[in-house]
Protein backbone atom coordinates (compact mmCIF):
# COMPACT_ATOMS: atom_id res chain seq x y z
CA UNK A 1 0.00 0.00 0.00
CA UNK A 2 2.59 2.56 1.03
CA UNK A 3 4.76 1.09 -1.92
CA UNK A 4 2.14 1.99 -4.29
CA UNK A 5 1.13 5.31 -2.93
CA UNK A 6 5.07 5.97 -3.34
CA UNK A 7 4.91 5.22 -6.62
CA UNK A 8 1.37 7.04 -7.69
CA UNK A 9 3.43 10.36 -6.21
CA UNK A 10 6.50 9.34 -8.44
CA UNK A 11 4.68 9.25 -11.57
CA UNK A 12 2.57 12.60 -10.39
CA UNK A 13 6.05 14.21 -10.09
CA UNK A 14 7.32 12.60 -13.20
CA UNK A 15 4.09 13.77 -15.07
CA UNK A 16 4.46 17.21 -13.91
CA UNK A 17 8.43 17.46 -14.47
CA UNK A 18 7.07 16.81 -18.31
CA UNK A 19 4.56 19.28 -18.37
CA UNK A 20 6.73 21.72 -16.90
CA UNK A 21 9.59 20.52 -19.91
CA UNK A 22 6.62 21.07 -22.74
CA UNK A 23 5.76 24.65 -21.06
CA UNK A 24 9.46 25.89 -20.83
CA UNK A 25 11.13 27.13 -23.91
CA UNK A 26 7.78 28.89 -24.66
CA UNK A 27 8.63 32.72 -24.38
CA UNK A 28 6.13 33.80 -21.18
CA UNK A 29 7.97 31.33 -19.41
CA UNK A 30 11.33 30.63 -19.89
CA UNK A 31 11.80 30.93 -23.11
CA UNK A 32 15.01 33.55 -22.71
CA UNK A 33 16.87 30.36 -20.97
CA UNK A 34 16.17 27.77 -23.89
CA UNK A 35 19.63 27.63 -25.22
CA UNK A 36 20.68 27.34 -21.24
CA UNK A 37 18.02 23.99 -21.08
CA UNK A 38 19.09 22.49 -24.31
CA UNK A 39 22.86 22.38 -22.67
CA UNK A 40 21.21 21.18 -19.88
CA UNK A 41 19.37 18.43 -21.44
CA UNK A 42 22.61 17.64 -23.21
CA UNK A 43 24.59 17.24 -19.98
CA UNK A 44 21.56 15.54 -18.16
CA UNK A 45 22.31 12.84 -21.06
CA UNK A 46 25.93 12.50 -19.96
CA UNK A 47 25.25 12.48 -16.10
CA UNK A 48 22.72 9.36 -16.79
CA UNK A 49 25.19 7.04 -18.11
CA UNK A 50 27.87 8.05 -15.97
CA UNK A 51 24.89 7.62 -12.33
CA UNK A 52 24.30 3.86 -14.04
CA UNK A 53 28.13 3.30 -14.27
CA UNK A 54 29.03 5.43 -10.70
CA UNK A 55 26.52 5.34 -8.72
CA UNK A 56 24.49 1.75 -9.30
CA UNK A 57 27.50 -0.20 -10.33
CA UNK A 58 30.13 1.44 -8.20
CA UNK A 59 32.68 1.82 -10.73
CA UNK A 60 34.51 5.09 -11.36
CA UNK A 61 35.17 6.88 -14.23
CA UNK A 62 37.18 10.65 -14.48
CA UNK A 63 37.17 10.11 -18.16
CA UNK A 64 33.54 10.47 -19.47
CA UNK A 65 33.89 13.88 -21.17
CA UNK A 66 36.16 11.63 -23.66
CA UNK A 67 33.10 9.38 -24.78
CA UNK A 68 31.17 12.81 -25.05
CA UNK A 69 33.77 14.23 -27.66
CA UNK A 70 33.84 11.09 -29.40
CA UNK A 71 30.24 11.49 -30.18
CA UNK A 72 30.38 15.28 -31.12
CA UNK A 73 33.37 14.96 -32.97
CA UNK A 74 32.86 11.41 -35.33
CA UNK A 75 29.28 13.24 -35.75
CA UNK A 76 31.38 16.61 -36.87
CA UNK A 77 33.97 14.68 -38.98
CA UNK A 78 31.32 12.46 -40.75
CA UNK A 79 28.92 15.49 -41.31
CA UNK A 80 31.24 18.14 -42.76
CA UNK A 81 34.35 16.43 -44.07
CA UNK A 82 32.12 13.47 -45.65
CA UNK A 83 28.73 14.67 -46.17
CA UNK A 84 27.02 11.88 -44.34
CA UNK A 85 23.90 12.20 -43.45
CA UNK A 86 23.77 13.58 -39.75
CA UNK A 87 21.33 10.96 -38.00
CA UNK A 88 23.53 7.89 -39.82
CA UNK A 89 26.06 9.99 -38.22
CA UNK A 90 25.10 10.21 -35.33
CA UNK A 91 24.45 6.26 -35.56
CA UNK A 92 27.87 5.68 -36.60
CA UNK A 93 29.10 7.72 -33.46
CA UNK A 94 27.41 5.77 -30.78
CA UNK A 95 28.31 2.30 -32.38
CA UNK A 96 32.23 3.40 -32.80
CA UNK A 97 31.99 5.13 -29.16
CA UNK A 98 30.39 2.13 -28.03
CA UNK A 99 32.70 -0.27 -29.56
CA UNK A 100 35.41 1.59 -28.14
CA UNK A 101 34.27 1.01 -24.77
CA UNK A 102 33.84 -2.33 -25.34
CA UNK A 103 37.72 -2.67 -26.14
CA UNK A 104 38.74 -0.80 -23.62
CA UNK A 105 36.25 -2.17 -20.63
CA UNK A 106 37.89 -5.61 -20.30
CA UNK A 107 41.68 -4.42 -19.57
CA UNK A 108 40.57 -1.17 -17.70
CA UNK A 109 38.40 -3.48 -15.26
CA UNK A 110 40.71 -5.45 -14.07
CA UNK A 111 41.92 -2.50 -12.00
CA UNK A 112 39.50 -1.01 -9.43
CA UNK A 113 38.91 2.11 -6.95
CA UNK A 114 41.80 4.74 -6.89
CA UNK A 115 43.51 2.93 -9.70
CA UNK A 116 40.28 2.70 -12.23
CA UNK A 117 40.01 6.66 -11.60
CA UNK A 118 43.61 6.90 -12.65
CA UNK A 119 43.42 4.97 -15.79
CA UNK A 120 39.92 6.56 -16.99
CA UNK A 121 42.06 9.87 -16.06
CA UNK A 122 44.83 8.90 -18.52
CA UNK A 123 42.46 7.78 -20.84
CA UNK A 124 40.75 10.84 -21.40
CA UNK A 125 43.75 12.76 -21.72
CA UNK A 126 44.85 10.67 -24.38
CA UNK A 127 41.37 10.91 -26.29
CA UNK A 128 41.28 14.31 -25.98
CA UNK A 129 44.59 15.49 -27.06
CA UNK A 130 43.46 12.97 -30.09
CA UNK A 131 41.22 15.65 -30.56
CA UNK A 132 43.30 18.33 -30.84
CA UNK A 133 44.81 16.61 -33.61
CA UNK A 134 41.78 15.80 -35.23
CA UNK A 135 40.87 19.88 -35.53
CA UNK A 136 43.69 20.50 -37.32
CA UNK A 137 43.58 17.13 -39.52
CA UNK A 138 39.80 18.27 -40.61
CA UNK A 139 38.91 21.68 -39.39
CA UNK A 140 40.95 24.72 -38.52
CA UNK A 141 43.39 24.69 -35.78
CA UNK A 142 40.83 25.41 -32.59
CA UNK A 143 37.94 23.24 -33.77
CA UNK A 144 35.45 22.02 -36.96
CA UNK A 145 33.12 24.03 -38.08
CA UNK A 146 29.73 24.31 -41.15
CA UNK A 147 28.46 21.44 -39.18
CA UNK A 148 24.84 20.83 -40.62
CA UNK A 149 21.72 20.67 -38.44
CA UNK A 150 19.70 17.79 -37.81
CA UNK A 151 16.16 17.73 -39.99
CA UNK A 152 13.70 15.11 -40.55
CA UNK A 153 12.16 15.33 -43.76
CA UNK A 154 11.21 19.18 -44.85
CA UNK A 155 11.37 19.82 -40.94
CA UNK A 156 14.98 21.12 -39.76
CA UNK A 157 15.91 21.98 -36.05
CA UNK A 158 17.71 25.22 -37.23
CA UNK A 159 16.14 27.48 -33.77
CA UNK A 160 16.96 26.68 -30.41
CA UNK A 161 13.27 25.93 -29.77
CA UNK A 162 13.22 23.20 -31.92
CA UNK A 163 16.24 22.10 -30.97
CA UNK A 164 14.94 21.85 -27.16
CA UNK A 165 12.17 19.71 -27.82
CA UNK A 166 14.16 17.20 -29.94
CA UNK A 167 17.16 17.11 -27.17
CA UNK A 168 14.77 16.63 -24.47
CA UNK A 169 12.76 14.12 -26.09
CA UNK A 170 16.18 12.14 -26.32
CA UNK A 171 16.91 12.57 -22.55
CA UNK A 172 13.41 11.61 -21.45
CA UNK A 173 13.28 8.55 -23.33
CA UNK A 174 17.02 7.46 -22.08
CA UNK A 175 16.25 8.30 -18.30
CA UNK A 176 13.19 6.11 -19.45
CA UNK A 177 15.13 3.45 -20.40
CA UNK A 178 17.78 4.03 -17.66
CA UNK A 179 14.84 4.09 -15.52
CA UNK A 180 13.06 0.59 -16.61
CA UNK A 181 16.97 -0.70 -16.55
CA UNK A 182 17.62 0.20 -12.66
CA UNK A 183 14.25 -1.68 -11.91
CA UNK A 184 15.33 -4.86 -13.38
CA UNK A 185 17.26 -8.44 -12.95
CA UNK A 186 19.79 -6.14 -14.83
CA UNK A 187 20.04 -3.13 -12.31
CA UNK A 188 20.17 -5.57 -9.40
CA UNK A 189 22.85 -7.08 -10.99
CA UNK A 190 24.51 -3.89 -11.54
CA UNK A 191 23.87 -2.78 -7.49
CA UNK A 192 24.81 -6.00 -6.28
CA UNK A 193 28.56 -5.60 -7.99
CA UNK A 194 28.48 -2.22 -6.24
CA UNK A 195 27.81 -4.26 -2.89
CA UNK A 196 30.08 -7.19 -2.97
CA UNK A 197 31.54 -8.51 -6.00
CA UNK A 198 32.90 -12.06 -4.21
CA UNK A 199 28.87 -12.30 -3.57
CA UNK A 200 27.70 -11.68 -6.79
CA UNK A 201 29.71 -14.02 -8.55
CA UNK A 202 28.63 -16.67 -5.76
CA UNK A 203 25.33 -16.41 -7.35
CA UNK A 204 25.63 -16.07 -10.91
CA UNK A 205 26.28 -12.77 -11.73
CA UNK A 206 29.46 -12.53 -14.54
CA UNK A 207 30.89 -9.52 -12.80
CA UNK A 208 33.11 -8.67 -15.72
CA UNK A 209 30.53 -8.92 -18.25
CA UNK A 210 28.28 -6.64 -16.45
CA UNK A 211 30.93 -3.69 -16.09
CA UNK A 212 31.97 -3.44 -19.83
CA UNK A 213 28.22 -3.55 -20.55
CA UNK A 214 27.32 -0.57 -18.66
CA UNK A 215 30.73 1.47 -19.52
CA UNK A 216 29.69 0.95 -23.26
CA UNK A 217 25.92 2.05 -22.11
CA UNK A 218 27.15 5.33 -20.47
CA UNK A 219 29.28 5.37 -23.30
CA UNK A 220 26.57 5.66 -26.02
CA UNK A 221 24.40 7.81 -23.94
CA UNK A 222 27.44 9.94 -23.73
CA UNK A 223 28.37 9.87 -27.51
CA UNK A 224 24.66 10.73 -28.20
CA UNK A 225 24.90 13.81 -26.18
CA UNK A 226 28.11 14.68 -28.13
CA UNK A 227 26.28 14.45 -31.38
CA UNK A 228 23.56 16.40 -29.91
CA UNK A 229 26.14 19.14 -29.00
CA UNK A 230 27.86 19.03 -32.44
CA UNK A 231 24.43 19.79 -34.13
CA UNK A 232 23.54 22.33 -31.33
CA UNK A 233 26.64 24.41 -31.23
CA UNK A 234 27.44 23.51 -35.21
CA UNK A 235 31.05 24.03 -34.60
CA UNK A 236 33.53 21.52 -32.11
CA UNK A 237 36.50 22.18 -30.29
CA UNK A 238 38.61 20.25 -27.86
CA UNK A 239 38.03 22.15 -24.69
CA UNK A 240 34.45 20.92 -23.65
CA UNK A 241 35.94 17.44 -23.69
CA UNK A 242 38.73 17.60 -21.25
CA UNK A 243 40.06 16.74 -17.85
CA UNK A 244 38.00 19.64 -16.29
CA UNK A 245 34.82 18.27 -18.07
CA UNK A 246 34.87 15.04 -16.91
CA UNK A 247 35.55 16.27 -13.40
CA UNK A 248 32.39 18.26 -13.84
CA UNK A 249 30.50 15.54 -15.31
CA UNK A 250 31.12 13.39 -11.82
CA UNK A 251 30.06 16.71 -10.13
CA UNK A 252 26.69 16.57 -11.79
CA UNK A 253 26.36 12.87 -11.25
CA UNK A 254 27.21 13.30 -7.22
CA UNK A 255 24.94 16.32 -6.86
CA UNK A 256 22.09 14.54 -8.81
CA UNK A 257 22.39 11.66 -5.83
CA UNK A 258 25.01 9.14 -7.93
CA UNK A 259 21.96 6.45 -7.55
CA UNK A 260 18.82 8.13 -8.80
CA UNK A 261 18.04 8.58 -12.42
CA UNK A 262 16.04 11.39 -12.11
CA UNK A 263 18.18 13.40 -9.88
CA UNK A 264 20.51 13.51 -13.19
CA UNK A 265 18.46 16.57 -14.59
CA UNK A 266 18.76 18.40 -11.55
CA UNK A 267 22.45 17.29 -10.90
CA UNK A 268 23.43 18.50 -14.69
CA UNK A 269 21.12 21.77 -14.16
CA UNK A 270 22.60 22.58 -10.76
CA UNK A 271 26.04 22.31 -11.82
CA UNK A 272 25.58 23.77 -15.30
CA UNK A 273 24.53 27.38 -14.04
CA UNK A 274 26.41 27.13 -11.33
CA UNK A 275 29.51 26.52 -13.26
CA UNK A 276 28.27 29.24 -16.44
CA UNK A 277 26.80 32.03 -14.35
CA UNK A 278 28.82 32.02 -11.35
CA UNK A 279 32.02 30.05 -11.64
CA UNK A 280 33.31 32.00 -14.59
CA UNK A 281 33.74 34.36 -12.58
CA UNK A 282 36.56 33.18 -10.17
CA UNK A 283 38.43 32.16 -13.17
CA UNK A 284 41.55 29.35 -12.99
CA UNK A 285 40.40 28.65 -9.63
CA UNK A 286 36.95 26.55 -11.05
CA UNK A 287 38.23 23.80 -10.51
CA UNK A 288 39.41 24.50 -6.75
CA UNK A 289 35.38 25.09 -6.12
CA UNK A 290 34.30 21.82 -8.29
CA UNK A 291 36.60 19.70 -5.89
CA UNK A 292 35.59 21.57 -2.31
CA UNK A 293 31.75 21.03 -4.11
CA UNK A 294 32.82 17.25 -4.53
CA UNK A 295 34.39 17.00 -0.79
CA UNK A 296 31.62 18.72 0.56
CA UNK A 297 28.86 16.41 -0.74
CA UNK A 298 30.63 13.28 -0.18
CA UNK A 299 31.30 13.99 3.36
CA UNK A 300 27.60 15.05 4.31
CA UNK A 301 25.40 13.70 1.85
CA UNK A 302 26.85 10.95 0.41
CA UNK A 303 23.53 10.34 -1.33
CA UNK A 304 23.60 13.35 -3.53
CA UNK A 305 22.55 16.73 -2.34
CA UNK A 306 19.18 15.85 -4.95
CA UNK A 307 18.18 12.51 -2.74
CA UNK A 308 18.94 14.73 0.74
CA UNK A 309 16.36 17.10 -0.73
CA UNK A 310 13.75 14.45 -1.68
CA UNK A 311 14.41 12.74 2.50
CA UNK A 312 13.46 16.53 3.61
CA UNK A 313 10.19 17.38 1.30
CA UNK A 314 9.47 13.43 2.57
CA UNK A 315 9.99 14.40 6.13
CA UNK A 316 8.29 17.71 6.01
CA UNK A 317 5.16 15.99 4.31
CA UNK A 318 4.59 13.28 6.74
CA UNK A 319 4.86 16.07 9.83
CA UNK A 320 2.81 18.05 7.27
CA UNK A 321 -0.09 14.64 7.33
CA UNK A 322 0.63 13.59 11.05
CA UNK A 323 -0.59 17.31 12.05
CA UNK A 324 -3.29 17.37 10.10
CA UNK A 325 -5.16 13.87 11.29
CA UNK A 326 -4.30 14.65 14.90
CA UNK A 327 -7.72 15.85 16.35
CA UNK B 1 30.15 -44.46 2.62
CA UNK B 2 27.53 -45.35 0.08
CA UNK B 3 25.23 -43.67 -2.22
CA UNK B 4 26.10 -41.17 -4.78
CA UNK B 5 28.91 -38.71 -5.11
CA UNK B 6 28.48 -35.08 -5.55
CA UNK B 7 31.41 -33.61 -5.21
CA UNK B 8 35.15 -35.44 -5.66
CA UNK B 9 38.34 -33.56 -5.53
CA UNK B 10 41.58 -35.26 -6.43
CA UNK B 11 45.14 -34.59 -4.90
CA UNK B 12 43.46 -31.07 -4.82
CA UNK B 13 45.96 -28.67 -4.31
CA UNK B 14 46.60 -24.46 -3.78
CA UNK B 15 49.91 -23.30 -2.88
CA UNK B 16 50.09 -19.00 -2.49
CA UNK B 17 53.85 -18.54 -3.18
CA UNK B 18 55.78 -20.83 -0.92
CA UNK B 19 52.98 -21.44 1.72
CA UNK B 20 50.73 -24.64 0.52
CA UNK B 21 47.23 -23.82 1.95
CA UNK B 22 45.59 -26.78 0.46
CA UNK B 23 47.95 -29.86 0.32
CA UNK B 24 46.60 -32.63 -1.93
CA UNK B 25 43.55 -33.10 -0.58
CA UNK B 26 41.28 -35.74 -1.61
CA UNK B 27 37.59 -35.47 -0.66
CA UNK B 28 34.46 -37.17 -1.92
CA UNK B 29 31.50 -35.47 -1.36
CA UNK B 30 28.30 -37.80 -0.62
CA UNK B 31 24.92 -36.52 -2.46
CA UNK B 32 22.44 -35.09 -0.07
CA UNK B 33 24.00 -34.93 3.20
CA UNK B 34 25.25 -32.53 5.69
CA UNK B 35 28.88 -32.46 5.87
CA UNK B 36 31.06 -30.98 7.89
CA UNK B 37 34.73 -29.65 7.31
CA UNK B 38 36.47 -28.57 10.70
CA UNK B 39 40.19 -27.77 11.55
CA UNK B 40 41.92 -25.00 13.69
CA UNK B 41 42.64 -21.52 12.66
CA UNK B 42 44.80 -21.93 9.22
CA UNK B 43 43.82 -25.44 8.29
CA UNK B 44 42.54 -24.01 5.06
CA UNK B 45 39.32 -24.32 5.27
CA UNK B 46 38.27 -21.58 3.72
CA UNK B 47 40.56 -21.64 0.99
CA UNK B 48 39.53 -25.19 0.11
CA UNK B 49 35.64 -22.92 -0.11
CA UNK B 50 37.12 -20.91 -2.21
CA UNK B 51 38.87 -23.62 -4.79
CA UNK B 52 35.68 -25.50 -5.08
CA UNK B 53 33.84 -22.07 -5.70
CA UNK B 54 36.25 -20.84 -7.91
CA UNK B 55 37.21 -17.71 -6.70
CA UNK B 56 41.21 -19.16 -6.74
CA UNK B 57 42.34 -21.09 -9.75
CA UNK B 58 43.65 -24.19 -8.50
CA UNK B 59 47.36 -25.11 -8.37
CA UNK B 60 46.86 -28.45 -8.91
CA UNK B 61 44.69 -31.52 -8.59
CA UNK B 62 41.12 -31.84 -10.04
CA UNK B 63 37.43 -30.83 -8.41
CA UNK B 64 34.64 -32.99 -9.89
CA UNK B 65 31.05 -31.94 -9.50
CA UNK B 66 28.41 -34.42 -10.77
CA UNK B 67 31.20 -36.21 -12.17
CA UNK B 68 32.39 -33.39 -14.64
CA UNK B 69 35.24 -31.23 -13.95
CA UNK B 70 34.94 -28.08 -12.67
CA UNK B 71 38.38 -26.94 -12.54
CA UNK B 72 38.11 -24.64 -15.43
CA UNK B 73 34.85 -23.13 -14.87
CA UNK B 74 34.67 -19.75 -14.00
CA UNK B 75 33.37 -18.41 -10.59
CA UNK B 76 29.79 -17.37 -11.93
CA UNK B 77 28.99 -20.72 -14.14
CA UNK B 78 28.82 -22.65 -10.49
CA UNK B 79 26.28 -20.86 -9.36
CA UNK B 80 24.10 -22.01 -12.19
CA UNK B 81 25.66 -25.48 -12.03
CA UNK B 82 24.08 -25.68 -8.26
CA UNK B 83 27.22 -25.12 -6.62
CA UNK B 84 26.49 -22.05 -4.35
CA UNK B 85 28.36 -20.63 -1.02
CA UNK B 86 27.71 -18.26 2.06
CA UNK B 87 30.52 -16.12 3.35
CA UNK B 88 31.95 -15.65 6.46
CA UNK B 89 31.77 -11.67 6.18
CA UNK B 90 28.31 -12.25 5.24
CA UNK B 91 28.56 -10.04 2.46
CA UNK B 92 24.74 -8.95 1.84
CA UNK B 93 24.11 -6.11 -0.77
CA UNK B 94 24.22 -3.05 1.57
CA UNK B 95 22.05 -1.06 -0.80
CA UNK B 96 19.32 -3.24 -0.99
CA UNK B 97 16.08 -3.97 0.93
CA UNK B 98 15.90 -7.62 2.35
CA UNK B 99 13.68 -8.73 -0.43
CA UNK B 100 15.90 -7.84 -3.08
CA UNK B 101 18.78 -9.29 -1.93
CA UNK B 102 17.17 -12.47 -2.17
CA UNK B 103 15.55 -11.34 -5.88
CA UNK B 104 19.52 -11.04 -6.68
CA UNK B 105 19.47 -14.83 -6.10
CA UNK B 106 17.51 -15.46 -8.81
CA UNK B 107 20.02 -14.27 -11.43
CA UNK B 108 21.14 -17.97 -12.80
CA UNK B 109 17.13 -18.58 -12.61
CA UNK B 110 16.28 -15.60 -14.84
CA UNK B 111 17.54 -14.53 -18.31
CA UNK B 112 16.40 -11.74 -19.22
CA UNK B 113 18.73 -8.69 -20.29
CA UNK B 114 19.50 -5.72 -21.04
CA UNK B 115 17.23 -4.50 -24.14
CA UNK B 116 14.25 -6.20 -22.42
CA UNK B 117 14.90 -4.65 -19.05
CA UNK B 118 15.28 -1.37 -21.06
CA UNK B 119 11.81 -1.44 -23.09
CA UNK B 120 9.91 -3.48 -20.35
CA UNK B 121 9.20 -6.41 -22.84
CA UNK B 122 6.66 -9.10 -21.83
CA UNK B 123 9.71 -11.41 -21.27
CA UNK B 124 11.14 -8.92 -18.94
CA UNK B 125 7.92 -8.41 -16.34
CA UNK B 126 6.39 -11.94 -16.97
CA UNK B 127 10.02 -12.95 -15.19
CA UNK B 128 10.40 -10.36 -13.06
CA UNK B 129 6.96 -11.32 -11.55
CA UNK B 130 8.56 -15.15 -11.10
CA UNK B 131 11.57 -13.63 -9.59
CA UNK B 132 9.56 -12.08 -6.96
CA UNK B 133 7.28 -14.28 -6.64
CA UNK B 134 10.45 -17.45 -5.59
CA UNK B 135 12.10 -14.62 -3.66
CA UNK B 136 9.54 -14.42 -1.49
CA UNK B 137 9.38 -18.19 -1.02
CA UNK B 138 13.11 -18.30 0.46
CA UNK B 139 12.59 -15.55 2.60
CA UNK B 140 9.69 -17.29 4.51
CA UNK B 141 11.68 -20.27 4.35
CA UNK B 142 14.52 -18.75 6.43
CA UNK B 143 11.52 -16.84 8.37
CA UNK B 144 12.27 -13.52 7.08
CA UNK B 145 8.72 -12.90 4.87
CA UNK B 146 7.86 -10.41 7.42
CA UNK B 147 11.26 -8.05 7.12
CA UNK B 148 11.28 -8.07 2.73
CA UNK B 149 10.65 -4.35 2.34
CA UNK B 150 13.63 -3.26 5.04
CA UNK B 151 17.58 -2.72 4.36
CA UNK B 152 19.35 -5.91 3.98
CA UNK B 153 21.78 -4.18 6.80
CA UNK B 154 19.27 -3.02 9.05
CA UNK B 155 19.02 -6.90 10.59
CA UNK B 156 20.70 -8.19 13.62
CA UNK B 157 23.41 -10.15 12.44
CA UNK B 158 21.74 -13.42 13.20
CA UNK B 159 19.15 -12.51 10.69
CA UNK B 160 21.69 -11.27 8.07
CA UNK B 161 23.16 -14.90 8.42
CA UNK B 162 19.66 -16.30 7.59
CA UNK B 163 19.18 -13.60 4.65
CA UNK B 164 22.34 -14.62 3.02
CA UNK B 165 21.55 -18.37 3.13
CA UNK B 166 18.00 -17.62 1.49
CA UNK B 167 19.56 -15.30 -1.20
CA UNK B 168 22.07 -18.75 -1.51
CA UNK B 169 19.17 -21.17 -1.68
CA UNK B 170 17.84 -18.62 -4.56
CA UNK B 171 19.82 -19.97 -7.20
CA UNK B 172 18.38 -23.21 -6.88
CA UNK B 173 21.59 -24.97 -5.64
CA UNK B 174 22.20 -29.09 -5.74
CA UNK B 175 24.77 -28.19 -3.00
CA UNK B 176 24.92 -25.18 -0.73
CA UNK B 177 28.40 -24.40 1.22
CA UNK B 178 27.96 -22.65 4.39
CA UNK B 179 30.93 -20.82 5.57
CA UNK B 180 30.91 -20.22 9.37
CA UNK B 181 27.27 -19.56 9.45
CA UNK B 182 27.17 -20.13 13.26
CA UNK B 183 29.76 -17.69 13.78
CA UNK B 184 28.48 -15.02 16.08
CA UNK B 185 25.00 -16.27 17.09
CA UNK B 186 23.13 -16.54 20.13
CA UNK B 187 21.76 -19.67 21.26
CA UNK B 188 18.14 -19.35 19.89
CA UNK B 189 19.56 -18.31 16.93
CA UNK B 190 21.87 -21.60 16.48
CA UNK B 191 18.92 -23.70 16.81
CA UNK B 192 17.06 -21.72 14.19
CA UNK B 193 20.23 -22.52 12.34
CA UNK B 194 20.24 -25.99 12.20
CA UNK B 195 16.38 -26.30 11.98
CA UNK B 196 17.28 -24.79 8.73
CA UNK B 197 20.11 -26.43 7.96
CA UNK B 198 18.37 -29.56 8.52
CA UNK B 199 15.15 -28.01 6.35
CA UNK B 200 17.63 -27.68 3.35
CA UNK B 201 18.76 -31.14 3.77
CA UNK B 202 15.57 -32.33 3.83
CA UNK B 203 14.79 -30.74 0.62
CA UNK B 204 17.55 -33.34 -1.17
CA UNK B 205 20.16 -30.44 -1.11
CA UNK B 206 23.64 -31.60 0.10
CA UNK B 207 25.17 -29.11 2.52
CA UNK B 208 29.10 -28.63 3.29
CA UNK B 209 29.91 -26.27 7.19
CA UNK B 210 33.18 -25.11 7.68
CA UNK B 211 32.33 -24.44 11.39
CA UNK B 212 34.10 -23.66 14.67
CA UNK B 213 31.57 -24.47 17.40
CA UNK B 214 31.44 -27.99 17.50
CA UNK B 215 28.47 -28.72 19.18
CA UNK B 216 26.77 -27.33 16.53
CA UNK B 217 29.06 -29.40 13.97
CA UNK B 218 28.28 -32.60 15.92
CA UNK B 219 24.47 -32.52 16.10
CA UNK B 220 24.45 -31.52 12.39
CA UNK B 221 27.18 -33.40 10.53
CA UNK B 222 26.54 -36.82 8.83
CA UNK B 223 29.90 -36.75 8.04
CA UNK B 224 33.12 -34.63 9.30
CA UNK B 225 36.31 -34.23 7.63
CA UNK B 226 39.20 -32.78 9.60
CA UNK B 227 41.53 -30.37 7.86
CA UNK B 228 45.06 -29.24 9.67
CA UNK B 229 47.50 -27.24 7.98
CA UNK B 230 46.07 -28.01 4.41
CA UNK B 231 46.07 -31.34 4.97
CA UNK B 232 43.20 -33.95 5.50
CA UNK B 233 44.18 -35.45 9.15
CA UNK B 234 41.09 -37.48 9.38
CA UNK B 235 37.20 -38.47 8.45
CA UNK B 236 34.09 -39.84 9.58
CA UNK B 237 30.98 -39.58 11.49
CA UNK B 238 31.44 -37.08 14.45
CA UNK B 239 31.51 -39.93 17.28
CA UNK B 240 34.45 -41.34 15.25
CA UNK B 241 36.51 -38.33 14.52
CA UNK B 242 36.42 -37.25 18.20
CA UNK B 243 38.02 -40.00 19.36
CA UNK B 244 40.73 -39.91 16.62
CA UNK B 245 44.27 -39.35 17.98
CA UNK B 246 45.42 -37.02 15.19
CA UNK B 247 42.53 -34.63 15.33
CA UNK B 248 43.02 -34.37 19.19
CA UNK B 249 46.41 -33.67 18.97
CA UNK B 250 45.71 -31.11 16.55
CA UNK B 251 43.41 -28.95 18.56
CA UNK B 252 45.39 -29.04 21.27
CA UNK B 253 48.73 -28.84 19.46
CA UNK B 254 50.52 -31.45 20.64
CA UNK B 255 52.94 -34.22 18.46
CA UNK B 256 51.82 -37.37 17.30
CA UNK B 257 54.11 -40.46 17.83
Amino acid sequence: MLARLKSSWSYLAIAALVVALILAPFHWFLGQYTTLMIVIGIYTIVTVGLCLLMGYTGQVSLGQAAFFGMGAYISAILTTTYGVNPWLAMLAAAIMTGAFAYIIGSPIFRLKGNYLAMATLGLGLIIWILFKQLNQSFGEPDGISGIPYLSIGGFVFNSSFRRYFLVWAFCLVILLISQNIVRSRTGRALRAIHGSEAASESIGINVNQFKVKILVLSAVYASIAGSLFAHHVRYVGAQPFDFLASVKLVVMAVIGGLASIWGAIFGAGTTHILSDELLLRFGDWDVVIYGLILVIVMIFMPEGLFVKLKEVFERLRLRYRQRGTEP
Amino acid sequence: MSGSVILETKGLTKAFGGLVAVDKVDLSIEAGKITAIIGPNGAGKTTLFNLITGVYPVSSGQIYFQGGLLNNVPAHKRASMGIVRTFQQVHLFGNMTVLENVMSGRHPRSSYGFLEAALRLPKARREEEAISLNAIKYLNLVGLGTHAEQDALSLPLGQQKLLAIARAMATEPRLILLDEPGAGLNTLEKRQLSDLIRNIREMGISVILVEHDMPLVMGLAEWVIVLDSGQKIAEGTAAQVQKDQKVIAAYLGEDVE
